[in-house]
């Protein structure tokens, strides 16, 4: 019993980083900024509503997303610390604005992304709501998942 | 002591025509034994009472659960609530909950050595092993949807609130309700791959010990593989994988790809760990040590 | 040590028929040791019939395969006349007993626990556990929950479930043990009344002298081997004379007087006193020819019946056969 036990488990040892180069995670650039570029759009949508603002339509803001793993030599796949920038349209074609994230990926698909500017967009974690409360600020963290199928 | 007093004559004809009984009757007999089970009536008064407590803690408490899924919105919304619940307790603690009762339902008759005492009556081997099979996978149908219930129960308590999913979208009360039911019964698959897991660990060993144990670190050893860099199919054949795969019907676009090779999964790893139970367990010596 | 087999009724495949257990050539084995040896067992219908053998003869095994728990390696069980393959999932219909010590559910009471064996029998076997309970004398004990049972008590609610299934056969592994004496006296008449009504009783056992007083056949088993199998009867006459302990006022002259009396032989034991081995009717005469002789009798007991005598010769105790001096 302990030897069978001990025979798989050395067995997942060794497997397990030579598995690690067969196939693709999943994770990549593409699906990852797809994912965050909607739901950013969504999520600045919640939060102009929170402040009692106007809403945009989602088509007017035009978001798309670049992400970078690390620096652009190293593979760009796999889980891990992502930087995301989304640039938006809030104004109008004629001004756009770049949101800067520190996404946590993991290898599920869900991604924790961290605001890191503009400090107005996103970088306090609560926003004053048109009777003057307290309410989160959903671009402040935005959790998000995609497909890595 | 009557022995000696008076003679046999009731037991003394044997009756013709008798129904023989059957796995169903074995399957009927499991759940009374099961009834009396002590652990099982504290798993089922925890399933029912836990759910309220979890609520009742959090809204003692500002401060939110960070690194998780809808973690930041359960003091807005009261569907947050479940599905914080479920993100963390569908993949570490249900299996070992389901695995107490399927990890212990073959050993059992090991450690009270009453394999002999119910194989010498009109059973087969197959029936007591479909009977006793299927009684582990109730309780573990039943344990889930018992907890989807409280769950459900216990986040609309906390309040009705649109919440935000997993897209950036704002999703109304209606709609989170039948997400979240659909989450919860989207763990149902791989909770029932875990009970035969447990099933499958008890009969090749013999001891509850590994029955229950095996499956509790199993399902630590999943959470550590993983982390690792997997390539996507290695990721999609982990039993943990479909525990996770709800993530999907709260995006916007709602995507069931995860959910459907999760199907295939749980299907794989039940057929096997079924199979071998009974390959096992079917020539098996029993009565005498060999 | 020659086995030792009655001459019985052809084997042929009519009288396999008639009887109750029909083992032919039956061998098993676990791994490099050899638990039952191509034995040869027969039990006819209605016979109280005794499985004899020290520890570890394979008495267990054999009783293992006659309930289909295992299955032989080599050989033909029959139960009625069917062998398991015939009889499918009916092989052990009328067929009640226990392999080792009965076990229950420690956590159940005694009625609880027969309740769940009356379910796994179908049919009305639930009507008949109050009067189970009641004829082997555990009704007041019937709520206690096994664990809290003793062995004895065990025992008997063992019995109380084999007669759930209303047997005609009923198979007990070593029944007597962990009974007190008025227990066992209780347990032997209920097997007789049993039998009287028809069933078949086979038990195991490692004691000749419960054996002799209740079984009608016996079967002797020693290191997976059949070494006798007859009618008691029969083995009775093939016995050696029995043995008695003797302690006299003069051991030394009373070992003298036996060597010249024939058919009384003596030899000295350990803890004084002497054995003397005679049939009654010679100790008679010795212990007449003691008391002309002027050596007083102070005990006389006996120690080993003929058949025991037998049954240690046949199973090879050799401590016992070293004794047998001069």
């Amino acid at each position: 019993m302990r030897r069978s036990l001990a025979a798989v488990l050395g067995a997942a040892a060794v497997l397990a980083p030579i598995l690690s180069g067969c196939g693709s995670t999943g994770i990549t650039a593409a699906p990852l900024q797809s994912s965050i570029s909607s739901t950013f759009a969504n999520l600045y949508v919640l939060q102009q509503a929170d402040q009692g603002n106007p809403r945009p339509s989602l088509r007017s803001l035009h978001s798309h997303t670049g992400c970078l793993k690390g620096t652009p030599a190293m593979p760009q796949g796999g889980s891990g610390n992502w930087l995301c920038y989304i640039t938006y349209y809030p104004s109008g074609p004629a001004y756009p604005v770049i949101a800067k994230y520190k996404v946590d990926v993991q290898t599920d698909g869900c991604y924790a992304a961290d605001g890191d500017g503009p400090a107005s967009v996103n970088g306090s974690p609560t926003i004053t709501g048109p009777h003057y409360q307290q309410v989160i600020n959903p671009l402040a963290l935005i959790d998000g998942c995609f497909d890595f199928t | 002591m009557t022995l000696a007093a008076q003679r046999w004559p009731a037991f003394a004809e044997p009756i013709a025509g008798r129904k023989r009984p059957g796995a169903r009757t074995v399957y009927r007999m499991e759940l009374a034994k099961m009834r009396r089970l002590i652990r099982v009536r504290v798993i089922a008064v925890l399933a029912i009472i836990g759910p309220f407590l979890a609520v009742a803690a959090l809204h003692l408490q500002s401060a939110t659960p960070g690194d998780t899924a809808f973690g930041q919105w359960v003091h807005v919304s009261g569907f947050a609530i479940p599905m914080v619940v479920l993100g963390f307790a569908a993949q570490w603690i249900a299996p070992g909950l389901a695995a107490v009762v399927a990890g212990d339902i073959f050993s059992a008759e090991d450690h009270f050595g009453t394999w002999k005492t119910v194989l010498t009556r009109s059973c087969s081997r197959g029936q007591l092993f479909t009977g006793k099979f299927l009684a582990a996978l109730t309780f573990g149908l039943a344990l889930g949807l018992l907890l989807t219930v409280t769950d459900l129960l216990a986040g609309l308590l906390a309040g009705t609130q649109p919440v935000v999913g997993l897209g950036g979208q704002l999703v109304p009360a209606g709609h989170a309700t039948l997400l979240v039911v659909l989450s919860y019964l989207s763990d149902l698959p791989p909770l029932l791959g875990f009970t035969a897991l447990a099933v499958l660990l008890s009969v090749v060993s013999r001891s509850s010990v590994v029955g229950i144990g095996g499956v509790v670190a199993i399902t630590f050893l999943l959470q550590v593989v993983t982390l690792l860099s997997l390539p996507a199919w290695a990721q999609l054949a982990l039993l943990s994988t479909p525990f996770q795969a709800w993530h999907g019907f709260w995006a916007q676009p709602a995507f069931y790809g995860e959910f459907s090779w999760g199907l295939v999964t749980c299907a794989g790893w039940f057929a096997a760990c079924a199979a071998g139970s009974w390959l096992v367990f079917r020539r098996r010596t029993i009565g005498v040590a060999p | 040590m020659v086995a030792v087999t009655e001459a019985g009724p052809a084997e042929t495949g009519s009288a396999e028929a008639l009887s109750a257990v029909a083992a032919r050539g039956v061998s098993k084995w676990f791994g490099p040791a050899t638990a039952l040896d191509a034995v040869d067992f027969t039990v006819r219908p209605g016979d109280v019939h005794g499985l004899l053998g020290p520890n570890g003869a394979g008495k267990t095994t054999l009783l293992a395969l006659l309930f289909g728990l295992i299955l032989p390696d080599e050989g033909t069980l029959r139960l009625f006349g069917r062998t398991r393959a015939e009889a499918g999932a009916g092989w052990l219909d009328g067929v009640g007993g226990f392999v080792e010590t009965p076990r229950f559910y420690p956590y159940l009471s005694g009625r609880r626990n027969l309740a769940v064996l009356a379910g796994l029998d179908g049919g009305d076997a639930a009507g008949l556990i109050d009067a189970a309970l009641d004829r082997v004398g555990l009704t007041g004990a019937r709520q206690q929950k096994v664990r809290g049972y003793s062995l004895g008590m065990r025992q008997r609610l063992g019995l109380a479930a084999a007669m759930l299934r209303r047997p005609r056969l009923l198979i007990l592994d070593e029944p007597a043990n962990g009974m007190d004496p008025a227990g066992t006296r209780d347990l032997r008449t209920a097997l007789r009344h049993l039998a009287r009504d028809g069933v078949t009783v086979v038990l195991s056992s490692h004691d000749m002298a419960q054996v002799e007083e209740i079984c009608d056949s016996v079967t002797v088993l020693h290191q997976g081997r059949a070494m006798y199998a007859g009618r008691l009867d029969a083995m009775r006459a093939r016995a050696p004379d029995p043995v008695w302990r003797l302690h006299t006022s003069d051991d030394g002259a009373a070992a003298e007087a036996a060597r010249h009396l024939p058919g009384v032989k003596t030899g000295a034991r350990d803890d004084g006193g002497l054995v003397v081995f005679a049939a009654q009717d010679r100790l008679d005469d010795y212990v007449l020819h003691l008391g002309r002789g002027g050596i007083a009798v102070r005990g006389l007991v006996l120690d080993v019946t003929p058949l025991e005598a037998l049954f240690f010769q046949l199973t090879g105790d050799t401590a016992e056969q070293a004794k047998e001096v001069s």
